[in-house]
């Protein structure tokens, strides 16, 4: 019983460690632009694709493919930014709030994607992507992960330090950051905020397509699963939304806790849990678990 | 020589600006007047390219730079600091300070830009690992000054520096206002405190309803029994 309990939070976390990348790309848009992304599933879902394409039709190895599809992500969310956003904010009269149908535009965004990858010939089986490391599984003791779950978690953690030593220690980072804290002060002293927003959304793109890559292995690749970003959305609110830490330590929550509903309740009930969570949340603790007080959001 | 010529500028059906022309000579230094929406910040709006100006042009030292993107214009020395406390609460004082080189990026050493600030504002030295958000309303005026020196300017422009500061501590700022005047940086000062701003400027102009209703030079000015009344009280 110990032992199932062990590994099911395991398993939790090592799949947590995947939502909470999907999780951070939300937050780091919704932070420096105030729209949510519901294309970020499917940024998820051209991730796995991409390194899939990169893996059996231009044959590259792993690594490759993970460079591949992170530099097709971020042009694909940073055009996005420029071809769709860019413009709607630029049409927009002066005070006038546009915020509502950027976010209607992320919708298309993520309809988008989805139809382009059915009518791409290459997707139409339904495929798994071969996992980053094949052989035994590795045991901890009682608990047994695949070498696929290790990589998960190390990856993750990797990409995890590496944003946050970017978003910290470089000039640009620290830019990005001032953008989204107030963009008319960065923009009087010369820093470029329409391209800093458009990095910010290639960079989320990244975020979530190493996701994707990462939970390939473990899922079916279809065009629909970007379904997953519903977990995303959970781990962003348990976190507070404009938490980033909050929202990693959400991203494990969630994974862990749709394990136990699994284990306790019913494998039929797992679907239900993120839903759950975010109504709980927003019923009973609206800032996040690890928020301080509820934030008013500047108008 | 940074010239405002004849610009009109409005938010939709609002005009805000009628015709105004100004003019900044290199190292000079000159304040802008007026009541609450005379359109003094408008004016420096519309030079730093965040307004965009209906008519008229806007030159700098020969060059017209009418309708360029304000990083263009921050390029070009020409460096605002807004109205209010426009800063990245977030981040450190010191990080703040390091975003003003943004457009020197590529040079490497930015530490004698960093010693000009301190010793302007050696408070800011004290605080420089601290959060912006947690500076005092004094500080952080400060700040957002040394933030627009660290972008290396030629024309400083100040929008209400005074507002919301002791009568003790917009002294002060003036005193460093005017020592950045003798140490060659020119000023456009957009200020509602009409006395303390002409008692540093050169040359003075008063805005009313968007149009250009009195300039001359800042003595003159303040000797003017219509301005007397009207701006700096009995």
């Amino acid at each position: 019983m110990l032992i199932s309990l062990l590994q099911a939070i395991a398993s939790g976390v090592v799949t947590g460690c995947a939502y909470a990348l999907v999780a951070l790309s939300l937050v780091m848009i919704y932070k420096s632009t105030d729209v949510i992304n519901f294309g970020g599933g499917e940024m998820v879902m051209i991730g796995g694709y991409l390194a899939m394409f990169a893996l059996l039709a231009i044959g590259l190895p792993y690594a490759g493919a993970f460079v591949f599809a992170a530099v097709v992500a971020f042009m694909v969310g940073a055009a996005f930014d420029r071809v769709v956003l860019d413009r709607m904010l630029g049409r927009a009269l002066p005070g006038q709030s546009v915020l509502v149908a950027m976010v209607i535009a992320t919708v298309g965004l993520s309809y988008v994607l989805k139809g382009l990858v059915r009518v791409v010939p290459y997707t139409e089986e339904v495929r798994r992507l071969a996992p980053l490391f094949a052989g035994d599984p590795v045991f901890l003791g009682p608990i047994i992960l695949q070498r696929q779950d290790i990589a998960i978690v190390v990856i993750a953690v990797l990409l995890m330090r590496a944003w946050w030593a970017f978003f910290n220690f470089t000039l640009l980072g620290k830019a990005l950051r001032a953008t989204s804290q107030n963009p008319r002060a960065a923009a009087l002293i010369g820093i470029p905020v329409r391209a800093m927003r458009m990095t910010i959304w290639g960079i989320a793109a990244i975020f979530a397509a190493m996701a994707g890559i990462l939970l390939g292995p473990k899922l079916l690749m279809t065009p629909d699963m970007g379904s997953v970003v519903i977990l995303a959305f959970a781990a962003a609110i348990v976190g507070g939304f404009h938490n980033l830490p909050g929202c990693i330590l959400g991203g494990v929550v969630l994974g862990v806790v749709q394990n136990l509903v699994g284990l306790y309740i019913s494998s039929r009930a797992i679907v239900l849990t993120p839903f759950v969570v975010i109504m709980l949340v927003l019923v009973l603790r609206p800032q996040g678990l690890f928020g301080g007080a509820v934030v008013t959001k500047k108008v | 020589m940074l010239e405002v010529q004849t610009i009109s500028a409005s938010y939709g059906s609002v005009r805000a600006l009628e015709a105004v022309s100004l003019q900044v000579d290199a190292g000079g230094i000159v304040c802008l007047l007026g009541a609450n929406g005379a359109g003094k910040s408008t004016t420096l709006n519309c030079i730093s390219g965040v307004v965009p100006s209906a008519r008229g042009r806007i030159r700098c030292d020969g060059r017209d730079i009418t309708g360029w993107a304000i990083e263009r214009i921050v390029a070009l020395g020409i460096v605002q600091v807004p109205e209010g406390r426009e800063l990245f609460p977030a981040l450190s004082v010191e990080e703040n300070l390091v975003l003003g080189t943004w457009l020197h990026r590529r040079q490497r050493n930015h530490g004698p830009e960093f010693e000009r600030v301190y010793e302007y504002f050696p408070r800011l030295k004290e605080r420089r690992k601290q959060a912006a958000g947690f500076l005092s309303g004094g500080e952080q005026q400060m700040l957002m000054i040394g933030r627009a020196l660290m972008a290396r300017p030629k024309y400083l422009l100040l929008d209400e520096p005074s507002l919301g500061l002791s009568p003790l501590l917009v002294q002060q700022l003036f005193e460093i206002i005017a020592r950045m005047h003798r140490d060659g940086i020119a000023i456009l000062l957009v200020e509602q405190n009409a006395k303390v701003a002409l008692s540093v400027s050169e040359y003075g102009y008063i805005l009313e309803n968007g149009e250009v209703r009195l300039h001359g030079r800042a003595k003159a000015l303040s000797e003017d029994p219509e301005v007397h009344a009207a701006y700096l009280g009995a």
